[in-house]
């Protein structure tokens, strides 16, 4: 029996002798060769204010040349307190993970370090993260192992309360910009009421304007509208005039519209339903005009004029808006 | 003839309508049509199930207008002289022979209805289309006119069998062809069903003023209506579109669901029909108290003056009902006034 159990020790002394033998420390290594490992890291923006508790996160970014290669063991280990000096200096590595991609001619590690703030004071204190030491092993020889230096980021360890009368600008740490009024609320004020303004002042163009540059403004009434401007007052002006509103009106309607189908008109097109009583008055003006000289229509002595407003305000309704009342469109 | 005997006739037109709906419910449309007709002196056919109504509506127009009232059913074995006369042997054991419904009231023969006529021979069709065109009768060595008849015939277009489709030639002769439907009503179909008034023909008709019109006089009156009521210029170049338009559709962007348009139409309308249009409508203008006619005078017309007149590829006759209502409505909704 005391046989037996000799020979499991010694079984168990020869197979952990290999990795103690390979215990290596970092920094006695050799520093790897220039041009074999770029870096790149993100950062946190702010580099002060931290105090006990906080998380700060670093993101480096390190490609490796061949025929070096990281030995992935010799990545940070969660939990090691950093120190400075042989001193503990309240900085922890409180998470660690890595990603890999490897090429022909280099690899690429995506290394994430979360460090936790376990410090304060009653001032402001310089503190770092890092520097962290990794291995490096060249695969054509196995003898030469180097190491890379990931540098360390300078922060500022804040205190939590403000101990005794401060002059600020006396402890404002370098790190810091100055200090700067927020103006984001005035910027959006400003930014929507010009945009108020500029919707406004193309719904008061959209009214006023005579030519087609928005949707909806070149309707057919807006075009009947200006052609009626221009049309002789006499009567074959006004057969001209009702002419065109006939066909606007055909057109809105996508069929012929006649006294009788007025309200299927309305029905399909309910913006022109303010319009309705008028419709039926340039029809009595149409009719007098256009088929039966003796009938007659109610539409005032100057029916060209009637005209005019009316298209104006069915092209007002063409455009989605509330027409004016009669008497408004005349300016009484 | 002045403005107030147009107003006085038109008046007692309005009084006969009022007459009639009061017996016929649910039907003014084809009653307006029927008084258009009358008084643009214009045949009709009557489209329509059996037991609908027809015969009541056009004994109630006769008892209201005066005349004669004739009335003959189509048979597939009626010849064209049972029209005319018909032989018996009398109490004395001789052959005798008797007027016939056409001869039977003589000149004062205002209506005449031709109950099924597609269940008679295209011989009795020949008669009667020449009676309809000439209003006249060549019989027993003799001729016999009947200046004040309007011949109103019926036809069921559900029912195939033992029939003659009436040819377009004849169709043409009727100003119009005009729809009876049961009216959708459901008080209506309820007091047709429930009320007893409704179940003696009779007594239903006896309640229509009688004479309101004097049919002898409506010829001469057609005639100055259809010269009273103006068509101006516009009116006639809309017209004139609209008969293009029956011609070839498809230039005026008229299409019909499921139809080859250029496939569709063989003959549009004739110009007899659009000449009955027009009459139909100047009468319609002056019912309504116009001076001149207006497209919607048109519009009112149209369809039962223009429908039964479109000849269309026999491929499509089967479904005619339907797509010439579609067709008339799209060409009245494409071209414009003015």
């Amino acid at each position: 029996m005391k046989k037996l159990i000799r020979l499991v020790y010694i079984a168990l002394l020869v197979n952990l002798a290999p990795q103690t033998a390979f215990a290596i420390d970092s920094q006695n290594l050799p520093d790897v060769p220039d041009g074999i490992v770029s870096i790149s890291t993100i950062d946190p923006v702010r580099l002060v204010g931290y105090t006990v508790g906080d998380i700060i996160e670093r993101e480096v970014t390190l490609t490796i040349k061949a025929p070096y290669k990281l030995i992935e063991t010799s990545l940070p280990i969660t939990g090691y307190e950093k120190r400075y000096k042989g001193q503990v200096i309240g900085i922890e590595l409180k998470s660690v993970s890595h990603t890999k991609k490897e090429n022909k001619n280099s690899s690429t590690f995506n290394i994430k370090l979360a460090y936790q703030i376990f410090t304060n004071n009653v001032v402001a204190k310089n503190a770092a993260l890092g520097p962290e030491y990794l291995n490096l092993i060249n695969t054509k020889n196995s003898q030469d192992l180097v190491k890379y230096r990931i540098p360390s980021l300078d922060i500022a360890i804040s205190p939590i309360a403000i101990f005794g009368q401060v002059k600020i600008e006396n402890n404002m740490s370098p790190l810091r910009g100055p200090l700067l009024l927020s103006n984001v609320k005035e910027n959006k004020a400003l930014k929507i009421s010009i945009g108020f303004l500029a919707i406004s002042l193309l719904g008061l163009l959209y009214i006023l304007g005579q030519h087609a540059w928005l949707p909806r403004m070149g309707g057919t009434f807006a075009k009947t509208y200006r052609a009626l401007g221009k049309l002789p007052a006499t009567h074959e002006g006004l057969k001209q005039a009702v002419s065109k509103v006939h066909a606007s009106l055909n057109s809105s309607a996508n069929m012929s519209v006649f006294s009788n189908n007025v309200t299927l008109f309305i029905a399909q097109k309910p913006n022109f339903a303010p319009m309705a009583d008028e419709i039926k008055l340039f029809f009595s003006l149409s009719r007098q005009v256009y088929f039966e000289p003796n009938s007659a229509h109610q539409v005032g002595n100057n029916p060209q004029q009637w005209l005019k407003s009316f298209a104006r305000r069915c092209r007002d309704c063409e455009r989605g808006l509330t027409p004016e009342t009669p008497n408004q469109a005349s300016g009484k | 003839m002045s403005d107030r005997q147009l107003a006085d006739w038109r008046n007692h037109a309005l009084n006969l309508e009022s007459e009639v709906n009061k017996v016929v419910v649910g039907q003014q449309t084809p009653i307006r049509l029927i008084t258009t007709s009358i008084f643009a002196r214009g045949h009709v056919l009557l489209e329509g199930d059996v037991g609908v109504g027809k015969t009541t509506l056009l004994r109630a127009f006769t008892r209201g207008i005066g005349g004669g009232y004739q009335r003959i059913e189509g048979t597939i074995d009626l010849m064209p002289n049972d029209l005319v006369y018909h032989t018996y042997l009398g109490e004395d054991g001789k052959p005798h022979v008797s007027a016939g419904p056409l001869l039977m009231s003589g000149e004062n023969l205002s209506v005449f209805f031709f109950n099924e006529i597609n269940r008679a021979r295209p011989q009795v069709h020949s008669l009667l289309l020449r009676v309809m065109a000439e209003r006249s009768l060549s019989a027993f060595n003799s001729e016999h006119y009947f200046p004040h008849m309007i011949v109103f015939a019926d036809r069921n277009q559900v029912e195939k069998e033992e029939t003659f489709e009436i040819p377009s030639a004849a169709r043409d002769r009727f100003m119009m062809e005009i729809p009876i439907v049961v009216p959708n009503d459901d008080a209506i179909m309820e007091a047709l069903v429930f009320d007893t008034k409704f179940h003696n023909v009779d007594a239903l008709v006896n309640t229509v003023q009688a004479d309101v019109l004097q049919f002898d006089q409506l010829n001469a009156f057609s005639g100055v209506v259809q010269s009273s009521v103006e068509a101006s210029e516009t009116l006639k170049k809309y017209a004139l579109n609209l008969w293009k338009a029956t011609k070839s559709p498809l230039d005026y962007g008229v299409k019909v669901s499921g139809v080859d348009m250029n496939r569709l139409v063989l003959s549009g309308a004739s110009p007899r029909g659009m000449s009955m249009m027009l009459r139909a409508a100047r009468v319609n203008a002056w019912l309504n108290e116009r001076t001149a006619v207006l497209p919607e005078d048109i519009h009112a017309v149209f369809h039962s003056t223009v429908a039964h007149r479109l000849v269309f590829s026999p491929v499509y006759e089967m479904r005619r009902t339907e797509i010439a209502r579609e067709m008339l409505a799209g060409i009245i909704n494409a071209v414009a006034a003015p």
